[in-house]
């Protein structure tokens, strides 16, 4: 029995029963009550990415920001290349004036983060599947027809090296979320502190909307890292993960 | 013709540099130990010949000499010639010694030098480093205004015969005065009480940003100088010595004490009420083009600020009395030098004239103040006459500069709207499940086995002996299943073995147990089924199948 095509189905029919419930909120949200649309949002589940984004908008009309920022986080994690989801993040992060605190200083880590984050975890699977496929077609055409051996190898080794990019883009996306899980500020001022203890000196200030990366939890304390890779630890309750645990 | 051209600007050269004379004296050094020698020089600027300085005795003094040098350049057709007349000073005694001013005549004129004193100290005596290798802090006055930039050198001196071969490291304090210095250090020569030197010039300057009394210092310079490393070569020179590699580079330090320096306010008397807050020294050059236009049509005006001073204090220039003209924003662009002790900054504004009743542009005005004068100044120029005419045809496209420019619209800005379509669910996760791996195994595992697979293809195709080898066993069998009678139970054992030992099998007998080492159970079969053909012996052919099939298994797995 196919398990997954199972599943699928179940969500499917899942989404359409909350089909209702997702214009109800938008038709709640058209109504300026923006409070009763967010919690008509947060309701409905499984979450696809037009819910975390509508969630965002009605967090946004409300005030919370930093809170929109985190759906739109959300929401770009199920769809990388949505111009709306990217475009109303970078407008949420600049009314906070966190854009610019929110991208690494150095740009060839900027440059790795916006490769590795322009698609989908799944996306990363299926081309690294689809790379290492199509490599070893060309490997044994290479080395079957030997007619057309040198356009093969090196239709192969280009293939090799989708799939060795593939692979690291795959790798690195799941390693992120096992060991540096993202997270938002939602308050608007928090300690960044030398030791997770209520005394402990501060370090640096953070706003409400600041991405940061968890590199230790320790239940109600969570030790941070900006991207400017100045590390702190701050209370777990100030902030929120973009991937719930 | 090329000749007579050459000798004209020698000529004119020469005329030219017959203008300026000059006649100077030096010692290379001013004191020496007893036993030592000094250089004395009588340098003649300006001319070649002519000149025949007469060296008067000095008690105590041996003078040999002197030695001539002339040289002449011509650069950029402006020649420039001089004499050196060197002697050798040997004292034949310790004390002070007078080297008198020297009248020299050149050319029907007489010039006179300075007299130069020289210290001739007992054997043994180390010359004191202090007036050998020092520095000096130049500043125009200690005193700076908040906001000027003040250029502040410092300048290494070293006696000429001190074998300086650069600056390695400069450490300086200077708070609260905005230090920076350029990294390039300029040398020269100068004489100083009589004594030549060698100098190195670090450019510098301060921007002081607080009010208060400051010093500069205390700094200090390394200076890399070549000393002697091993026994020096016997022509006694440097050149040599570096040459040969005798010579090792050792860094001395220079130490500067420190420089009071006091940052006073900008005065507050006189200030003019339109004080820009520039500080330096400022010209103002205003131009506009076109200056004949139709009413709507665009006026460039070009504002030039050129001068000395902190440019970073130069606001950007505002033009009043401009009501009947529409403003774009203006343009600026700024130029200076690595210290901001010079520079320029030009503003392009862009004017539309709204109506024919202008006439003019109003001047532009710079109200700055000076801190070599320490007075406010004003830099006027203008106004500039305009001739607008009434418009009579459609408005025309602005521009300006060679562009053409139009007012930035300024759009509103807020997030996208909502998604009206909840969409699909998040997809089931692929990476890292069962099927992710198995697509990951099944293509290394489908090629690993082609390309083995072909491997053995290609060799049963190129190896005979492999391909017989290879196939024996199951086409024995096969064989076997099918005899009917002990002949075709030999061949089949015949055909296995000569497949197997890649022989032809026609005549294979029982003697190839021997040839081949092969088991004593071949022969016994061969000898079984050769009785059964020949001799009529009753055998049990069912027996002998499965005797000729053991043989085969043990064929199987021996290996020869």
């Amino acid at each position: 029995m196919n398990w997954n095509a199972l599943l699928s189905s179940l969500l499917l029919f899942s989404m359409a029963a909350h089909a209702d419930e997702f214009s109800a909120a938008n038709a709640l949200y058209d109504a300026g009550q923006f409070a009763e649309a967010a919690a008509a949002y947060a309701r409905i589940e499984p979450k696809t990415a037009a819910v975390h984004f509508n969630l965002g908008n009605a967090h946004f009309r409300l005030g919370a920001v930093g809170r929109a920022i985190l759906e739109y986080e959300r929401a770009r994690q199920l769809a990388p290349r949505d111009p709306d989801i990217l475009a109303n993040l970078r407008f949420a992060e600049e009314r906070l004036g966190v854009a610019e605190l929110n991208r690494s200083p150095k740009p060839l880590a900027r440059f790795w983060e916006s490769v590795t984050g322009s698609r989908t975890v799944r996306h990363w699977a299926m081309y690294e599947v689809v790379a290492l496929w199509v490599t070893m077609m060309l490997v044994a055409g290479a080395v079957w027809v030997r007619r057309w051996r040198t356009g093969l190898v090196i239709l192969a080794t280009m293939a090799g090296v989708g799939w060795g990019m593939a692979t690291a883009a795959l790798s690195y996306r799941q390693w992120a979320d096992r060991h540096a899980p993202r997270a938002v500020v939602l308050t608007s001022r928090v300690e960044g502190r030398f030791a997770p203890l209520p005394d402990a000196t501060v370090h640096f200030s953070l706003t409400e909307g600041t991405k940061v990366v968890i590199r230790e939890d320790r239940g109600p304390w969570w030790l941070i890292e900006r991207a400017d890779g100045q590390q702190g630890w701050i209370r777990a309750d100030a902030a929120e993960r973009v991937s719930p645990k | 013709m090329k000749v007579l051209a050459f000798m004209s600007v020698l000529l004119f050269a020469a005329m030219r540099a017959g203008a300026a004379v000059s006649v100077s004296a030096a010692v290379d050094q001013a004191r020496i130990a007893f036993g030592e020698s000094v250089t004395f020089t009588i340098s003649v600027n300006g001319t070649t010949s002519g000149a025949n300085p007469v060296m008067p005795r000095v008690d105590g003094l041996q003078i040999a000499g002197p030695s001539v040098n002339t040289s002449v350049s011509i650069v950029n057709g402006q020649m420039s010639q001089s004499s050196q007349f060197v002697y050798r000073l040997t004292p034949t005694r310790t004390g002070e010694f007078t080297i008198p001013a020297l009248d020299v005549e050149v050319a029907g004129r007489r010039y006179r030098t300075e007299p130069i004193q020289l210290t001739v100290a007992p054997p043994g005596t180390q010359p004191s480093m202090e007036n050998t290798l020092f520095a000096r802090v130049r500043l125009n006055a200690p005193q700076v205004y908040l906001g000027q930039t003040a250029p502040l050198d410092v300048i290494v001196y070293a006696r000429a015969n001190l074998p300086v071969r650069g600056l390695s490291g400069f450490n300086y304090e200077a708070e609260g005065l905005g230090f920076k210095h350029l990294g390039q250090i300029k040398t020269g020569s100068q004489t100083l009480n009589g004594e030549a030197f060698n100098l190195f010039l670090i450019e510098g300057a301060i921007s002081p940003t607080r009010l208060g009394t400051f010093s500069f210092g205390p700094a200090v310079v390394q200076v890399q100088v070549a000393t002697a490393k091993r026994n020096r070569h016997p022509f006694g020179d440097t050149f040599f010595d570096d040459f040969f590699g005798r010579t090792e580079l050792r860094e001395m330090p220079v130490t500067l004490a420190p420089v009071p320096i006091e940052v006073l306010p900008l005065p507050l008397e006189g200030r003019p009420a339109d004080f820009s807050g520039a500080v330096g020294q400022w010209n103002v050059e205003v131009s506009a083009k076109p200056t004949e236009v139709t009413v709507g049509d665009p006026i460039t005006l070009t504002v030039k600020i050129t001068g000395e001073g902190n440019l970073d204090t130069v606001p950007p220039i505002s033009l009043g009395g401009l009501d009947k003209f529409k403003l774009y924003n203006p343009t600026t662009k700024t130029t200076k030098n690595d210290l901001n002790t010079a520079g320029e900054r030009v503003f392009e504004q862009v004017l539309v004239p709204k109506d024919a009743t202008v006439t003019e542009l109003p001047a532009v005005r710079l109200t700055y103040f000076d801190p070599i004068a320490k007075t406010y100044k004003t830099a006027k120029q203008g106004p500039i006459p305009l001739v607008v005419k009434a418009d009579t045809a459609a408005p025309t496209a602005i521009v300006a500069a060679g562009s053409t420019r139009r007012p930035k619209e300024q759009l509103g800005q807020d997030i996208v709207y909502l998604k009206g379509v909840c969409g699909a669910p998040p997809p089931v996760a692929l990476a890292g499940t069962r099927t992710f791996w198995l697509l990951n195994l099944l293509p290394v595992v489908g090629l690993g086995g082609a390309l083995v697979w072909k491997h053995r293809q290609d060799r049963l195709r190129r190896d005979v002996a492999y391909a017989r080898r290879s196939r024996a066993a199951r086409r024995a069998r096969r064989n076997l299943a099918r005899a009917k009678d002990y002949d075709q139970l030999q061949r089949v054992l015949q055909e296995y073995l000569g497949d197997r030992l890649n022989i032809p099998s026609t005549g294979i007998t029982a003697s190839v147990v021997e040839e081949h080492r092969l088991p004593d159970t071949v022969r016994m079969v061969f000898e079984a089924c050769d009785a059964a053909r020949f001799a009529g012996a009753t055998a049990d052919k069912a027996a002998l199948q499965r005797q000729i099939e053991q043989v085969i298994d043990e064929l199987e797995r021996a290996t020869f």
